[in-house]
């Protein structure tokens, strides 16, 4: 290629001063031909660059031109260019030129490209060269701005599907590939079938989402993850390895991951947590207050029983430990603390709390206590309940869990959280497993606080799932499949990811985009959809901001019978114009 | 599929019931005989080195009505798994339209399959977004049958390159894939033609268009042809590029209008169109919203692109005197071929068509439909855009790998 290097137009050669002197020289190649030699070449040269980086013939003249305008050192500057350039070109006319060959070559060449251009008039729908096809499909059609699929961002997002040979994942794999995202494939085994179901380009990894050792490798390097995999029987053992702790096991490994990063960015990524309490010295533990009390009277059996106990002390090893008993009739002990957060950060920007507890695996219920801060007596009380393992452990609750004590008061505004209680009863404690597990006495307790964190919240959706109404399943099974998918739905909610849960009718294979769908919520349709759709659901919801933590079902529209509407229905027809995501999904509730 | 190829082709036995129950002029469209090009193209292959847009018309209108007493009846050879709907076969896969085609049916949740003639650099961006690709020939008969196993749509797409004798893969090629279509049940046919090409007999590439189109329906496969006028991204190569690169533009000074379409939309409204039943059978034209002479189009590229094109305007005579001159060589012919069109292009004609009837038939909104004016700017919005990036970040100067 370095013969295509050798014919730059004089004006462009201004930008490459740094060239070494060996190679100007041959830039330059005056003859008669010339004025040819440019114009195909250098054609080449733009076409190619438009598809790679780096700069045209073009952009470079554009930008001389600009320059010469704004500053007068460059025109000077340009002028002595081009002074120089004449002189070379005085001198080196060589014996190359006149070269019979070659300058049979370049007259061919002159009269292939008019020749070309001629012919070119006589057509309608015009043939472009395939070499100039490369270069403009790489604009118009793979990443370019004027693909109808492109997607800003896409570039650089990489999505692992999982379940990527399914009726859905195959469709949600060529939807990826068209928007031009990185695609990666967990499939279970990488043979021929399955390679060649998959696009070339796809990164296929070998796993199985029963197995969390071999989902390391899956998530790295992920930012999204559709899982489109389901069990291929209805056998409990695989609805559970595949539905259930499959959606478990992705779930964290990727959690994992994304701890990794942040943790890499020290802090100061968007990913990063606000640290609410360290429990590291004797100080932090200032400002905990321990309480206790009942949840109703009995003074009966006030009278015999042993009363409760508890404190919150930072032992010689260096742990905080709140430990105690509760041996009242429902009693309880807590521990509460103003909470204060650092300056310029709200709670509302994180979507929930992670712990680092340790202790002999009681199960707790974290109170937070919400309202403006200038009126305590406003606030109200959510409640959220979290069990420990022996040893240490993280917990994670996302606020969308808590639940008001009133049942009437609005959902939890992490905004106006100001304080934080950690409460421990001993009804539905159940008992540790382990050799243990027979002498314990479940109204004890013991909780070794490490730190409590706020995790921070996204825009957008981070693990899209799709589960099932049911519908279409086997009568006799159904019951065990919906349950095995509500436990993988559930895992996800708790994991602390952006969810999206999208819940299809019976799926069929038709292409999609033909016919209006309805989104609802509270398992009402009756249905099909076709795999198409609902690939393309999941596809739009990835950058979709109303698509983060939902659940929603969807289906076809349905014409309803004369006067057995049960409610109305807004149906959405997908199109290329129009993104009827947004919309469709911005009327349903939220963390559902 | 090789389990499926057995009841999908024709067993000998049922090839022969078959033969006994319909006419004996069906033995035209069986697929043994298909294999054979000999008996096909004898006709047209003898006498090709003497080929006019005359002689043309009497061979085509021959076969034509050769293939014309074939009727809908051989379409389900027998028991088997049912070809699923989604599976299309595009022919011509790489084109301008080809990859649009492909694009659309992969997002629309078809399983794609593509044909693509066999060729040292393969075309790997089919591939890469989930197509599985075929080889196959047209202007090789024998290499089409097995592409079309377990296929349920075949959309065509193909037409000759440029270089190659325009009649081997747009007739020739063509007659053999809708007669192997027909053979092997093939459930649905798209083909693409021109707009009015019934009326311009004398350009050979139109001519050949309607006579396929002729063929298809007389072959009695469910078929949609589809008439196009011209394509925006053609534009592309032809005028904003040389503009942009302050090339010379070649134009030629004839008043002809095309209504060009983007190829996006075309392929958007074949699939609408391909999945309506009510349009089997029909001839649907395809315009885009107006009609642009050559000359508004350079206009228009040199406003957006901000700079003046360097015209180079060639006379339509000239155009003609050339078509002329190269018919009287065999060696020239298919270069005739390609100047063909300068007859029509002298003419004040109107490549366009009124949209409207066909939008309601389509159930599409006229405002989705991309104008050349918006295409053009987008294109020129974001190439000016990238240029200007690429010079920011490129002071390193080895661009030319």
């Amino acid at each position: 290629m370095t013969a295509t290097a050798t014919t730059v137009t004089p004006s462009n050669s201004y930008y490459f001063q740094n060239h070494s002197s060996t190679h100007k020289s041959c830039i330059l190649k005056p003859n008669t031909t010339q004025w040819h030699t440019t114009t195909t070449v250098c054609r080449r040269q733009i076409l190619v660059t438009k598809a790679s980086s780096g700069s045209t013939g073009k952009g470079s003249k554009r930008g001389r031109t600009k320059k010469t305008g704004t500053t007068p050192d460059a025109v000077t500057e340009n002028k002595l260019t081009k002074q120089q350039e004449e002189q070379q070109q005085q001198v080196s006319i060589t014996l190359d030129d006149v070269n019979p060959v070659g300058l049979g070559r370049k007259s061919r060449q002159i009269f292939d490209e008019v020749w070309r251009k001629f012919s070119g008039l006589g057509q309608i729908s015009r043939t472009t060269r395939p070499d100039d096809m490369e270069a403009l499909d790489a604009l118009l059609i793979r990443e370019g701005p004027m693909c109808e699929f492109a997607i800003p961002g896409a570039q650089n997002t990489t999505v692992l599907v999982v379940g990527a040979t399914s009726r859905i994942g195959r469709i949600v794999v060529r939807k990826l590939m068209l928007r031009g995202y990185s695609v990666k494939a967990l499939v279970r085994k990488a043979d021929q079938e399955v390679v060649d179901i998959l696009p070339r380009s796809v990164e296929i990894i070998t796993g199985d989402v029963g197995d969390p050792s071999t989902l390391k490798a899956a998530v790295e390097n992920c930012n999204k993850i559709i899982y489109c995999a389901t069990a291929r029987s209805t056998i409990t053992g695989d609805l559970y390895r595949v539905d259930h702790q499959g959606v478990y096991n992705l779930t964290k490994a990727f959690q994992d991951f994304n701890n990794k990063l942040a943790q890499l960015r020290a802090g100061k990524s968007s990913k990063s947590k606000l640290l609410l309490a360290k429990f590291k010295s004797e100080d932090s533990l200032n400002g905990w207050e321990v309480h206790q009390g009942t949840y109703f009277q009995d003074e009966v059996a006030f009278k015999y029983d042993a009363g409760m106990d508890a404190k919150f002390e930072f032992t010689e090893t260096g742990d905080a430990v709140f430990s105690g008993y509760v041996y009242t009739r429902g009693g309880y002990v807590e521990l509460s603390k103003n909470l204060l957060l650092p300056l310029g950060s709200t709670l509302d920007r994180y979507e929930g709390l992670v712990l680092s507890v340790g202790g002999n695996g009681r199960s707790y219920v974290l109170i937070l206590e919400a309202g403006p801060s200038a009126d305590r007596s406003q606030s109200k009380l959510y409640f959220a309940r979290f069990n420990t393992k022996v040893g240490f452990c993280r917990v994670r609750i996302p606020f969308s869990s808590f639940r008001p004590v009133k049942p009437d008061d609005p959902p939890l505004d992490p905004f106006l959280v100001h304080t934080m209680t950690i409460r421990f009863e001993p009804r539905r404690q159940r008992p540790v497993e382990g050799s243990s597990a027979t002498k314990q006495d479940l109204r004890s307790f013991k909780l070794i606080l490490e730190y409590i964190k706020a995790l921070p919240t996204g825009q957008e959706t981070d693990f899209v799932l799709v589960s099932c109404t049911g519908l279409g399943v086997e009568a006799s099974r159904r019951e065990q499949v919906i349950k095995a998918k509500r436990a993988g739905e559930d895992s996800l909610r708790r994991s602390g990811l952006g969810y999206t849960i999208i819940r299809p009718g019976p799926l069929k294979e038709e292409p999609g985009g033909q016919r209006a769908l309805v989104f609802d919520q509270g398992n009402r349709i009756t249905q099909g959809i076709s795999c198409a759709d609902v690939a393309d659901i999941c596809v739009k919801a990835l950058h979709d901001s109303t698509a983060r933590n939902k659940s929603f079902d969807v289906c076809y529209e349905y014409v309803a019978e004369q006067e057995r509407e049960l409610y109305e229905l807004v149906a959405h027809l997908p199109d290329k114009a129009n993104n009827y995501l947004t919309p469709a999904l911005s009327v349903l509730e939220k963390n559902t | 599929m090789a389990l499926r190829l057995p009841t999908q082709l024709p067993t000998p036995v049922k090839l022969h019931h078959h033969h006994i129950k319909t006419s004996s002029n069906n033995a035209r469209l069986s697929w043994c005989r298909t294999l054979s090009p000999l008996p096909l193209f004898s006709s047209s292959s003898s006498s090709s080195s003497s080929f006019t847009g005359k002689s043309c018309t009497q061979q085509m209108v021959v076969k034509c009505s050769a293939a014309g007493t074939a009727n809908a009846s051989a379409v389900n050879m027998g028991p088997g798994t049912p070809v699923r709907p989604t599976s299309i076969l595009v022919v011509g896969p790489t084109g301008t339209l080809g990859r649009q085609i492909v694009r659309r049916a992969l997002d629309e949740g078809y399983d794609v399959r593509c044909l693509v003639r066999p060729r040292p650099a393969p075309a790997d961006f089919l591939r890469d977004w989930g197509a599985t690709v075929v080889n196959a020939d047209l202007s090789k008969p024998e290499t089409i049958p097995a592409t079309l196993v377990g296929v349920h749509t075949i959309i065509d797409c193909a037409t000759g390159r440029p270089e190659e004798p325009i009649k081997t893969v747009d007739w020739e090629g063509k007659v053999a894939l809708i007669q192997c279509a027909k053979a092997m049940g093939i459930q649905k046919y798209i083909f693409y033609s021109i707009h009015n090409c019934d009326k311009h007999p004398e350009v050979p590439l139109m001519e050949i268009k309607y006579c396929t189109e002729k063929f298809l329906r007389d072959s009695g496969l469910t078929h949609v042809v589809i008439r196009l006028c011209g394509f925006m991204q053609g534009l592309i190569g032809q005028y904003a590029v040389p503009i942009l690169e302050e090339k010379s533009v070649w134009g030629t000074d004839a008043p002809t209008r095309i209504a060009y379409m983007d190829t996006q939309d075309i392929a958007r409204l074949t699939f609408i169109a391909l999945r309506n039943e009510n349009i089997n059978g029909r001839v649907l034209t395809f315009a885009g919203p107006r009609a642009w002479t050559t000359q508004e189009v350079i206009t228009l590229c040199e406003r957006l692109a901000g700079q003046d094109a360097n015209v180079t305007t060639v006379p339509v005579s000239v155009l003609r005197f050339t078509r002329q001159l190269t018919r009287f060589f065999e060696w020239t012919n298919d270069v005739a071929d390609r100047l063909a069109f300068s007859e029509v292009l002298t003419s004040d004609i109107v490549f366009s068509v009124p949209m409207n009837e066909t939008y309601d038939l389509l159930g599409v909104d006229v405002k989705d439909i991309a104008t050349l004016e918006k295409y053009l700017q987008d294109y020129f919005t974001n190439i000016l855009k990238k240029l200007k990036d690429l010079k920011a970040q490129s002071k390193q100067s080895d661009f030319y790998i």
